[in-house]
């Protein structure tokens, strides 16, 4: 790739993340949302199976999912200078936002319509989460197993409160089993699409 | 300059630590401010405020607030950089490993198993939230306040209102393509109106 357009990719890549990093109300799911529409239909630059696989590892890893997930997409689109400008590109307006709400919190804390705002916000984040769930579903379970594991995860999660990483190696370890003799193709390695 | 490299080295710690995402972050954060106290347990929970307030990861968010509480601007960027830095290089570390692996057969099969567990680790967070905004099945102390807040016995169903609003969040999301940084402000907006 020529310098002129890594260029423009990179600061594509920046500006995607920086608008994601700046409407991700609710933490690090509501960005799965939120990234799988820019990143997957929008701007195509990973497919849908990809970016499922990426937000079970960056769930598995140590740290904030938003911040694993956006490096990690970063990675499939650009390799390492990718994965350091969606980071960036996702930190900018928090860290922003954070510093000029610490200097007014106090002023504005008690306002009633802050609070009212947020009571509105909320439900629709967790519409917007859900939906998520609604979209990866689409791509993640693929027969009558997988909608099974996903109800178990689902329930186990809510009835018990076993945290995700101990059900995701407990997904991983039950697909291997299930699938001991079946070959299972896909996985497209889309990095390759971001480096040329 | 001691106190940047404390701050520094408190979140690095914290970062690679916290599996699970922010949230597992707070307890550990509010023990090392307990003995270190960088900024007083008020201040954290103003912080921690704040930080759900904010677009982002909360974690980031609450490091950035507690940096800046205890040394300004400085001591902003030395808690940023400390929760970053150790995740790029995970992330990049894991990424190089696993764009290599994951056409094989076992990660493959792995992954089948891994999908539809992910999808129900993403419905649960969703649930959580509900739960922990008085939206449904939530403690008094969470519940919504004057709200329309059905009950049976003891146990909170659901908040009317609120429900509504993520029925409507939900069917706009589905069946229209309007981006949802609208259907959040139209959310804010229409908690104003109604609450």
């Amino acid at each position: 790739m020529k310098f002129k357009e890594k260029i423009k990719l990179w600061s594509n890549i920046y500006f995607t993340f920086l608008k994601l990093g700046s409407i991700s109300f609710g933490g690090g799911y509501a960005i799965v949302s939120l990234m799988e529409r820019e990143v997957v239909e929008e701007k195509k630059w990973v497919d849908n199976e990809t970016i499922v696989d990426i937000f079970a590892v960056a769930q598995s890893l140590p740290g904030a999912i938003a911040l694993n997930s956006s490096a990690f997409v970063g990675y499939a689109i650009a390799g390492i200078p990718g994965s350091l400008i969606a980071l960036m590109g996702n930190l900018t307006s928090p860290v922003i936002i954070i510093l000029i709400l610490s200097l007014i919190f106090s002023k504005i804390r008690d306002l009633p319509a802050i609070e009212a705002a947020f009571k509105g916000i909320y439900p629709a984040i967790v519409s917007l989460i859900a939906y998520a769930g609604y979209k990866i579903g689409k791509t993640a379970i693929k027969d009558i197993t997988g909608f099974g594991m996903m109800l178990a995860a689902l329930l186990i999660s809510v009835v018990f409160k076993i945290p995700p990483i101990p059900l995701i190696i407990a997904g991983a370890v039950l697909g291997i089993i299930l699938t001991a003799s079946k070959t299972r193709i896909s996985c497209r390695n889309e990095t390759k699409k971001g480096r040329q | 300059m001691a106190v940047l490299f404390e701050i520094f080295f408190m979140f690095a710690k914290l970062s690679l630590f916290s599996f699970g995402g922010g949230y597992v972050m707070f307890p550990i954060l509010m023990r090392e401010i307990e003995t270190n106290g960088l900024v007083t347990m008020g201040e954290l929970a103003d912080i921690i405020v704040i930080a759900g307030m904010s677009p982002g990861a909360v974690a980031v968010n609450a490091a950035v607030g507690v940096g800046f509480k205890s040394a300004g601007l400085a001591g902003a960027m030395a808690a940023f950089l400390g929760i970053a830095i150790p995740c790029a290089v995970i992330v990049i570390l894991v990424a190089t490993f696993f764009f290599k692996v994951c056409k094989h057969y076992l990660v493959q099969s792995a992954l089948y198993g891994l999908r539809p567990v992910i999808t129900g680790i993403i419905l649960y967070a969703a649930y959580k939230i509900g739960s922990g905004s008085g939206i449904f099945n939530s403690a008094s102390e969470d519940m919504i306040t004057p709200g329309w807040n059905l009950s049976i016995g003891s146990t909170h169903i659901l908040e009317i209102k609120s429900i509504i609003i993520a029925i409507a969040a939900f069917i706009l999301l589905t069946k229209t393509k309007i981006h949802p940084i609208f259907i959040i402000i139209g959310a804010g907006i229409t908690g104003i109106l109604v609450f």
